[in-house]
């Protein structure tokens, strides 16, 4: 198949473009995914991560504060116990409202009817009763609930977690391969070029140079330029103009 | 030395990359995998660099034997090249270093792997490193020779620098004639295995995987603990059964097939081959048994796989055999130098060339005790010239040369030697597995990045049979 000077130096650079365009368009796709990673990981996950260590940072005030009222510490004691109750319930909300992975409903209704057997046994009276002091009291009841309850927040922050983790690494991956297309398509381009270098030097430089070589070796005796292009481009054409051009004057000053 | 000539055979090369791109793209877009855009950018790649030769060179008839070296050992790095793209680009577990690593071990069929994860592949990575080993198993430039169109003169030059003198043996055909015939049996037995796997109970997916390893010699599976995996005795047989095949002179399989007298049974060096085989198999079972590590039937049931897993280069596991006695691994190590035959689509050494080697030592000591004497050496009815003998000595010792030079380089980056010594000679071979620490069951994700690069060199070394990348620099015209 013989193509003309034009197609090829066409075909050269749409060839180029095209492989630009493909390697732009990945690029953009993938960091688009890369955006909603993050989004995935801040809005899904973190939320989630901070929620549940504020309510494990609740429940060891909690704690604290039962421990005051075992001590008789009435005023010390409920302070902690209704402040700490109140972050409690917040970061629980923010997790209530944020449910995005498998098995976190279940998790997050278990954490609200642990810590409401919890609340049973702080919110009634301590002070001035049996439980005053007593530690039996406290390791068998509040203790173990507050164990349970701070197991079942453990878990709800691990599974965050490790979805945070694998969301890293797709982020990881994502930010990977939109940065490859561009890199390859760099050293492709950077090869392209020396490619389309050589093929312009082969096509066009050379050929004009053997063309111009076989001009300036033309004796005017013989009315015919001979040079090595074999390609049947336009280059070719001109020698072949040329050479009909010289045919025609030759005929001219027979006729003289 | 014409460029455009060269560059377009090349361009030939990367569009046949890119049928086998186009197939794991596709599975990539059915399934849905993160790979999509990884295959796609790759096949428009092989796509735009494969047809822009074509736009601006013509019809070229003839090639020289210098073009004819150049077009074989750039098309097998610039094959490599591409087929690291996908792994690249994909990332994971692959780097630079390590993709190249693995595309270069997949088209030379060697089977070394530095995945820790092969399941964690998408399935259309899984089936590029399938192809990579079927496309390099009968050597791309076979399958290029086969679609190029106008290259008569070409073909014939291609196919002498692609094969070598003792592999064209057993082929009594013209070019185009003896590389129909490597397709024909090597797609026949493709397809054959494919079928037979299936029936014994893999699925189509795996079956093609394993049988493109299996045909091609490579030793990819689909599967973390490779062939143990099924836990499945037809498999295995299936699988014993094509390796061995595949280790054989393809040009005597079909001469088997159409009835020809040039076929497996009229063969001595088949019968020498398989018997020597055999012999392995029952002195590791023996030692498998006598020190208690299986049953008879157990310890009979992986010596055979294992040694014809390596005895073929294909490097398949069904256990760890870095946990075995030190002789059954000194009889892997022998498998792993003497290799499978010419004419087949193992690699390394060639157990034809030990043979002319054996042959040769004997007729040096006739030589000895008769000096005037005047003795030949005949393989398969067919005297083998001086220049034959004298270029298979030489390859014999550059063989050597070069698995202790690499294991030089190696035990200076403080790697053990079990596992320098091995690494080296499974790549060289193309076998794939080695011991110590690249054991069966093992990787090579724990060499240093250095090391991976010298053993792809030397991977790529072995599948062009040395000869062919010193003649590429020597040659000047």
């Amino acid at each position: 198949m013989a193509f003309k000077l034009k197609t090829k130096l066409l075909a050269g650079f749409m060839l180029l473009v095209s492989l630009l365009i493909v390697a732009g368009s990945v690029s953009i796709l993938e960091f688009m995914k890369l955006s909603t990673s993050f989004t995935t990981i801040l809005e899904n996950n973190y939320k989630s991560i901070e929620a549940s260590k504020t309510m494990l940072e609740a429940l060891e005030r909690e704690d604290s504060g039962i421990l005051l009222l075992l001590l008789g510490e009435w005023e010390e004691g409920r302070t902690i116990l209704r402040e700490s109750d109140k972050l409690f319930m917040k970061a629980y909300t923010v997790a209530k409202n944020n449910i995005t992975e498998e098995n976190e409903a279940e998790l997050i209704a278990d954490i609200e009817s642990k810590y409401l057997q919890y609340k049973e046994k702080w919110a009634r009276p301590i002070v001035d009763t049996f439980k005053e002091g007593n530690i039996d009291w406290y390791q068998n009841n509040a203790h173990q609930e507050f164990i349970q309850l701070k197991k079942t927040i453990n878990q709800l922050m691990t599974i965050n977690q490790e979805s945070l983790y694998e969301e890293a690494t797709i982020l990881r991956d994502n930010g990977h391969r939109a940065v490859m297309p561009g890199i390859i398509s760099l050293i492709g381009a950077i090869v392209f070029s020396l490619l389309l270098n050589f093929y312009l030097n082969q096509q066009f430089i050379s050929p004009v140079k053997e063309l111009t070589k076989a001009i300036k070796r033309f004796n005017p005796g013989d009315y015919q330029v001979h040079s090595k292009n074999k390609s049947k481009d336009e280059i070719f054409q001109l020698e072949v103009e040329i050479n009909d051009m010289l045919k025609r004057i030759a005929r001219k000053n027979d006729t003289r | 030395m014409r460029l455009e000539v060269i560059f377009k055979i090349l361009g030939v090369v990367l569009l046949f990359n890119a049928a086998f791109l186009f197939i794991a793209l596709v599975i990539a877009y059915n399934n849905q995998e993160s790979s999509l855009i990884p295959l796609l950018f790759t096949t428009l790649i092989c796509i735009i660099f494969g047809l822009f030769p074509m736009v601006f060179s013509g019809k070229h008839e003839a090639l020289s034997f210098a073009e004819g070296i150049t077009v074989v050992v750039s098309g097998w790095v610039i094959t490599c090249v591409i087929g690291m793209l996908p792994y690249l680009m994909w990332g994971g577990e692959f780097n630079l270093i390590d993709a190249w690593f693995e595309s270069v071990s997949g088209y030379t069929t060697t089977g070394s792997t530095i995945l820790n994860d092969i399941e964690a592949l998408p399935k259309s990575l899984l089936f590029w490193r399938s192809a990579t080993h079927w496309i390099g198993g009968v050597g791309i430039i076979i399958f290029v020779l086969l679609i190029l169109p106008h290259a008569r003169n070409a073909r014939i030059t291609l196919l002498n620098t692609e094969m070598s003198e003792l592999s064209k043996s057993n082929f009594h055909y013209k070019a185009r004639t003896t590389i129909q015939i490597l397709i024909v049996v090597y797609v026949g037995l493709t397809l054959i295995e494919t079928l037979l796997l299936k029936l014994a109970g893999m699925n189509w997916f795996d079956g093609i995987n394993h049988a493109f390893a299996t045909i091609a010699t490579g030793g990819f599976s689909t599967k973390n603990s490779s062939i143990a995996y099924f836990e499945n005795v037809w498999v295995e047989v299936i699988i014993m059964v094509f390796m061995l095949l595949s280790g054989i002179h393809f040009g005597l399989i079909f001469g088997t097939i159409t009835g020809s007298r040039h076929n497996i049974f009229r063969s001595k060096v088949v019968r020498s081959y398989v018997m020597i085989m055999f012999l392995g198999i029952i002195l590791v079972a023996l030692k498998l048994f006598i020190n208690d590590f299986y049953t008879w039937s157990e310890s009979l049931r992986f010596a055979s796989f294992q040694v014809i897993s390596v005895g073929t280069t294909t490097g398949f596991a069904t256990v760890d055999t870095a946990i075995w006695p030190v002789f059954t691994q000194m009889v892997i190590i022998y498998f792993t130098i003497q290799c499978a035959m010419t004419g087949s689509t193992s690699g390394g050494l060639k157990f034809d060339r030990v043979y002319l080697f054996i042959k040769s030592v004997k007729k040096q000591i006739q030589l000895i005790k008769h000096p005037a004497g005047v003795f030949a050496i005949k393989m398969e009815n067919r005297t083998i010239s001086d220049s034959l003998e004298r270029q298979t000595m030489l390859f014999v010792v550059l063989y050597v040369f070069t698995f202790f030079i690499t294991t030089l380089l190696l035990t200076t980056m403080d790697i053990d030697l079990t596992t320098a010594f091995s690494a080296s000679i499974a790549t060289l071979g193309n076998v794939g597995p080695g011991f110590g620490n690249v054991s069966s069951m093992g990787n090579f994700d724990g060499l240093p990045n250095l090391a991976k690069f010298i053993l792809s060199l030397n991977m790529l070394l072995g599948r062009l049979e040395i000869y062919s990348v010193i003649a590429l620099f020597t040659i000047r015209k």
